[in-house]
């Protein structure tokens, strides 16, 4: 299993994306950092982690460079590029309007 | 993807396929990387050294698959693995190379063949016309009852241009047939070709001059006062030896200087299929070069000589264009009834120009390009057996790679690159037998005075067609014993060497393939056989006059600037002085002689007395002019009445003889002796019919009778005559007493086409046929090779499959003539449906042929009795052969087989 069942389609991506936002990573501090950000609600694996990595590098939205980790070791970071920024902006935007529709829906029930 | 995009991706997708290595190696080290992060987070998280190794591990969730993963999202992978299996299938081909070599040899036969009519097809109807955006320029026709592809006369093409709105601009232009060039003022003039074009011809087609200019508007404006010129690529490289300094020099073309302005671009070889002007000149300059004196060619409006094209607006569409010209045709017909009645005007593209129905040649192409596209499908059934039973040889190896895993798909996509590679091989093979065709095409030559441009050649259109016919033939060979192959059932397969299962289905995909080819051959050779004997049919039937001991010449007293009254005497003195040349029996002067290369003219008329179509003016005929010694030196009876005299002078009245056919045509009922026709209309001139000839052969040996009429010269003159001579010996004796003949009339005097008129029949009713039949039976011969082949392969794999089973039958006391009958059964009873479907298409081509080629109709029953059983008994043959073998089995030997 390769994702864990909840954590819907594209949400790591769109995950990975925010994350990247911030400042440029390699795999394992990106794994760090999501535990560490969602706690142990959303739970990924480090095996679902690179394949996903290595698809938003495909796509064009971030950009991997080698450089040296703060220990001297030789490591991939990934760092968010122009087009990628784009592509967060408008993933957030969708989300936040699935989000509030869902949410609203979720509460009509209740009601 | 927006392209913004592509400068990211496009780096990535290259690196991951030229840098494999380094990437996968990227890919490890990255990995390598997390996981001894994590086991050093263990550790210190109090975890053993060999403890945090596998919590890492785990947290993988299987790493090789993960690294598969990655693999694939840099999408590179379906070459990579079309790389693996280009490399796989050129080592299983290799060791079966004979296989291999034969089936090569095989589609390169069967691609070949199509290689020559498709660069025919190209030639003729695909290739776009050598001008920027072709497929804007549009042809407009004038059109009546009789014909839909007319020209426009010069006033109307100024009016066009003028009129509509649909148009960049409009063009015309009009063939110089015969022109003579001197590049010096005092050298002999030579024969040329050149065309009469607007002066907005380059400009509007977009052809910009490779030295000089084009036309000035202004050049074609005031009649005869602009005497420039602008050669044609391959005339001025001929010609003038590329000189770049040619532009300003001056050249003499019948007898009147010319200003060179510029030369035509390298990739302008003109508008035409056949023929490469060799000059452009401005159609003011018309009158010196006009065929008929009595013609004002750039006033008479019914002077229809021109060819008129236009380039279509972006904006406008062909249905507008179509309107437009529609209702101008209309005012025409109401400014000018004259002229113009019942005469319509339409849009062509170049596509319904170049399949007009009155040319013969793109329906033959056709015929032609389906038959070939047939032996290209015998060659592939014939393959796709091979094949077949060569993935029944593999289905161990099959079996055993489904057993460990591989996916069907992939399978079939490794099958099918083995296929696709024997069918690039073929398909080089292939070009290299077009190419040899297409040089057997290029050297039929053809005996015009002009020289006539072959337009077959293998140029990357036709390569591309051989390929992506290759690439298509490489899905047709090999996709059914692909498919075949993966059905194997894995149990047995991986039993058994010989893993067959039981049941008749595995056959039957073999069998249609060899009722298919079977058929296919009998229809090829049935359509050669037909072919041959159609155009044999034509020349049987005979041309109607004796076409032995006859000298022609042609004259054309224009190269040497005679005027009307000095032509009319050099023809005078010409036919008395050789009238009376020892050996000549007779001679005549004409037009033009039957079943030559030029078109007769034809002539619009009025039958006196006949009750006109309401929506008619007048009729068209071809016709000839002729001179008193016509009838009796071509040798065609006089049926009744009498032949053209020498006393139907020009003060004479006006007299015709008409042939049979069109005496039958308007006077059905009575004779046609002493009837008149009027020229042109109504109010034309009356002509009195004193003579109905008996109908031959005109424009071609298999044409249908036609209407024609025959006028004197004397009452018509026309400056470019034929001087046909009838001989008591040898008829090329006359050559030299001829030639000193005119050259003591004019030793200035060009002599053109000097030959026999047999020589000029051989090329022309007979010559053309020979190769067309020549490469049928070639297709047909090639066809029915790969359908015995193909039989014999079949055959001889049941025999060496059933050779257990037929050794037990012997064993327990078949005799061999059993066995024989055993195996010929299969084989006969294939062969039986190929020939009664093979039948049925043959029907079905003949059909074609007929409504295309010839005119004969019904079904041709000896061709059918000739090709039917001579198929029947070679295809049996190439079955009798293996079965022959296997009734010679030895019982012993065939079951310990194994």
């Amino acid at each position: 299993m390769s994702k864990p069942p909840d954590l819907v389609q594209g949400t790591l991506d769109l995950l990975l994306l925010k994350i990247l936002a911030l400042q440029p990573m390699n795999g394992w501090a990106i794994s760090l950092r999501l535990k560490q950000l969602s706690g142990d609600v959303l739970q990924v694996s480090d095996g679902s982690l690179y394949p996903a990595l290595h698809k938003l590098e495909q796509e064009g939205w971030i950009t991997a460079e080698w450089k040296q980790t703060e220990n001297n070791r030789r490591a991939k970071f990934y760092s968010l590029n122009r087009l990628g920024r784009q592509h967060l902006e408008k993933e957030t935007a969708n989300w936040s309007r699935l989000s509030t529709a869902i949410s609203h829906v979720v509460r009509l029930e209740e009601a | 993807m927006r392209p913004q995009h592509w400068l990211y991706t496009i780096p990535l997708r290259l690196r991951s396929l030229f840098r494999r290595r380094r990437v996968e190696q990227e890919l490890n080290e990255e990995l390598q990387f997390h996981l001894e992060q994590k086991i050093e987070q263990g550790i210190a998280n109090g975890l053993s050294p060999k403890e945090a190794r596998y919590a890492a591990m785990r947290a993988m969730d299987g790493l090789e698959q993960r690294k598969q993963e990655m693999r694939e999202v840099q999408r590179i992978h379906w070459l990579t693995d079309f790389v693996d299996d280009v490399h796989y299938a050129i080592r299983s081909l290799r060791r079966t190379s004979g296989l291999a070599a034969f089936v090569v040899v095989t589609l390169a036969l069967g691609i070949g063949m199509t290689a020559a009519p498709f660069s025919m097809v190209d030639a003729l109807i695909l290739r776009p016309r050598p001008v920027p955006h072709p497929s804007n320029v549009v042809t407009l026709v004038s059109t009546t009852h009789d014909s839909s592809f007319d020209g426009f006369s010069y006033r109307e093409y100024l009016d066009i241009r003028g009129k509509t709105k649909s148009y960049d601009g409009v063009i015309a232009s009009g063939d110089l047939g015969a022109v003579g060039f001197s590049a010096e003022p005092g050298a002999t003039p030579r024969i040329k070709g050149g065309m009469l074009v607007s002066g907005n011809y380059f400009h509007v087609l977009g052809v910009e001059p490779q030295l000089g200019r084009g036309f000035r508007q202004n050049e074609d404006e005031v009649p005869g006062r602009d005497a420039v010129v602008v050669l044609g690529p391959d005339f001025w490289k001929h010609e003038f030896a590329s000189d770049p300094g040619v532009v300003g020099r001056t050249i003499r073309l019948n007898g009147t200087d010319f200003t060179v302005i510029g030369v035509a671009p390298e990739t302008f070889t003109g508008m035409r299929i056949w023929w490469h002007p060799d000059f452009y000149m401005p159609l003011a300059m018309a009158q010196m070069f006009s065929t008929n004196p009595q013609k004002s060619f750039l006033e008479d409006r019914d002077d229809r000589e021109l060819n008129v094209q236009a380039r279509l607006k972006r904006s406008a569409t062909l249905q507008q264009a179509r309107s437009e010209l529609a209702v101008l045709a209309n005012d025409f017909e109401r400014e000018y009834p004259k002229f113009n009645r019942s005469r319509g005007a339409a849009v062509r593209t170049d596509f319904e120009m170049r399949t007009r129905g009155d040319d013969g040649n793109w329906k033959f192409i056709v015929v032609f390009v389906i038959l070939s596209l047939a032996v290209l499908l015998v060659a592939c059934t014939n393959v796709a057996g091979l094949l077949l039973s060569r993935a029944r040889t593999r289905m161990r190896e099959i079996a055993l790679r489904l057993a460990l895993g591989a996916g069907r798909f992939r399978l079939i996509r490794l099958l099918l690159t083995e296929s696709l590679i024997l069918s690039c091989l073929g398909g080089l093979g292939g070009i290299a037998v077009g190419y040899g065709a297409i040089k057997f095409l290029g050297t039929f030559s053809i005996p015009s005075e002009l020289p006539v441009t072959i337009p077959f050649r293998l140029d990357t259109r036709v390569l591309m067609a051989s390929l992506a016919l290759s690439v298509l033939s490489a899905f047709l060979c090999g996709l059914a014993p692909a498919l075949q192959g993966i059905r194997v059932d894995l149990v047995n397969g991986l039993k058994s060497a010989d893993a067959d299962v039981p049941g008749r289905k595995r056959l039957w995909g073999r069998n249609v393939l060899v009722v298919a080819q079977v058929s296919t051959s009998l229809m090829l050779l049935t359509a050669s056989f037909l072919m041959a004997r159609g155009f044999q049919h034509n020349l049987l039937e005979g041309i109607g006059f004796a076409k032995d001991h006859l000298l022609m010449a042609s004259f054309d007293p224009r190269l040497v600037q005679y005027n009307e009254a000095q032509t009319e005497q050099f023809y005078k003195l010409l036919a008395e002085r050789v009238r009376v040349t020892p050996g000549v029996q007779s001679a005549a002067l004409m037009q033009n002689p039957p079943l030559a290369l030029e078109a007769f003219e034809g002539v619009a008329f009025v039958p006196d007395g006949f009750q006109m179509p309401r929506d008619r003016e007048n009729f068209y005929a071809t016709m000839d002019l002729i001179d008193e010694g016509y009838f009796g030196t071509m040798g065609i009876p006089i049926l009744r009445g009498r032949a053209i005299l020498a006393s139907d002078t020009a003060e004479a009245p006006r007299v015709a003889v008409v042939n049979e056919q069109f005496a039958k045509h308007y006077w059905p009922d009575s004779d046609a002796l002493g009837k008149r026709i009027r020229l042109y209309n109504r109010a034309g001139t009356p002509v009195e019919i004193v003579g109905v000839a008996q109908t031959i052969k005109y424009r071609t040996p298999g044409e249908r009778p036609m209407d024609f009429l025959y006028m004197p010269l004397a009452q018509h003159p026309v400056a470019r005559m034929v001087l046909l001579m009838r001989s008591t010996g040898d008829p090329l004796q006359l050559v030299k007493p001829v030639k000193d003949i005119v050259r003591t009339l004019d030793p200035n005097m060009p002599m053109l086409r000097t030959r026999t008129y047999e020589d000029l029949y051989r090329y022309n009713a007979v010559e053309g046929p020979r190769i067309a039949i020549e490469m049928v039976g070639t297709m047909g011969a090639v066809g029915l090779l790969l359908a015995i082949a193909g039989l014999y392969g079949l055959v001889a794999y049941n025999v060496s499959r059933r050779t257990r089973e037929i050794g037990i039958r012997m064993a327990l006391g078949a005799a061999s003539s059993d066995v024989l009958r055993l195996v010929m059964g299969k084989g006969l009873v294939l062969v039986g449906m190929g020939t009664v479907i093979g039948l049925a298409m043959g029907f079905a081509v003949e059909q074609l042929m007929n409504s295309m080629l010839f005119n004969a109709g019904g079904v041709d029953v000896l061709a059918y009795i000739i090709v039917v059983p001579s198929l029947f008994l070679v295809t049996m043959l190439a079955a009798y052969v293996p079965a022959r073998r296997a009734s010679r089995i030895v019982p012993t030997q065939a079951l310990r087989y194994e």
